[in-house]
């Protein structure tokens, strides 16, 4: 009984001894070249929207744009920068920080 | 065309050059992905899959090893993914029916019958094929090679990326498993 079942596993085991490799179907270069060209096409239409005329002109428009809103901003900066050093200086003024005899008058005061 | 023309023209993106690598290797792709996959159609798509690969990756294949082994190499790593994501689901159609998302019942996966075979082993096939289905992956890898490709330990070990001693111990016990797997069937 065992020996007939041992004997049924090793032909199972040795059924595909000497077997023919499975070819692929026809045309399978076809199908292939169709599929590439449907994932791989997409990347090249997206570039090619990049490059369109009207999404070049806009994306250099949004640059100037950007630009002369950087060159503008500057330029209120610097106004700003003159008002702050107008502050600090009668801020200065006010605590004597930069007078020399602000510093002697506070040394004549200790005597 | 030999190898190192063949990957020039590859790396050049030669229509001929690619169409030369499909003609010559698209038979021996087939046939290793259908041996894991256990399904033609499903074969086909793992091998178109290889073949885009190729197309894609060429310029990072350094030629330490055969062209051969390489896209043996991506076959065989294509094929298990295949599995995997059908398992995956399989499980997952699983917990649609157990809370009553999915009203189609599960099919079980009918037994594959390999074009290959003699009339006289279909049976027999079909009841190895199953087997080999419950193999781990490396196993499964590299008795598929073996027995279907005809592929050498020492062609097997590089496919793998491992040493033929390993390939040997790899086959000895999907072999023992396969012998087991079958004992229970039989009983």
């Amino acid at each position: 009984m065992d020996n007939n079942r041992n004997n049924k596993i090793e032909e199972i085991l040795g059924s595909l001894d000497g077997c023919h490799k499975a070819s692929m179907p026809d045309f399978f270069y076809t199908r292939l070249k169709a599929r590439m060209e449907n994932e791989i096409a997409p990347v090249a239409t997206k570039r090619s929207w990049v490059l369109r005329p009207a999404f070049a002109l806009t994306a250099l428009a949004v640059v100037v744009v950007i630009n002369a809103a950087v060159i503008l901003k500057g330029d209120t900066g610097k106004q700003n920068t003159s008002s702050d050093s107008e502050t600090m200086q009668s801020l200065a003024a006010e605590y004597r920080i930069n007078d020399n005899n602000a510093i002697l008058f506070d040394v004549n005061q200790d005597k | 065309m030999n190898e190192l023309e063949l990957i020039q023209g590859l790396r050049n993106g030669d229509e001929p050059a690619f169409k030369f690598l499909v003609d010559t290797y698209q038979d021996r792709v087939f046939n290793t992905a259908i041996g894991i996959v256990q399904n033609a159609e499903d074969a086909e798509d793992v091998a178109q899959e290889v073949f885009i690969q190729v197309y894609r990756s060429i310029h990072n294949f350094k030629g330490e090893s055969k062209l051969s082994t390489w896209l043996y190499r991506i076959a065989t790593t294509r094929a298990l993914d295949l599995l995997r994501s059908r398992k995956s689901k399989k499980r997952f159609g699983f917990m649609q029916r157990l809370f009553g998302d999915g009203n189609e019942p599960l099919h079980e996966i009918p037994d594959f019958n390999h074009p290959g075979i003699t009339m006289d082993r279909k049976e027999n096939a079909a009841k190895l094929f199953k087997a080999i289905a419950q193999l781990p992956d490396n196993q499964k890898t590299a008795f598929t090679l073996h027995k279907l490709e005809d592929l050498s330990y020492q062609e097997i070990s590089e496919v793998m990326k491992t040493s033929v001693p390993a390939v040997e111990s790899l086959m000895h016990r999907a072999k023992q498993n396969l012998r087991k797997i079958l004992e229970k069937e039989t009983d």
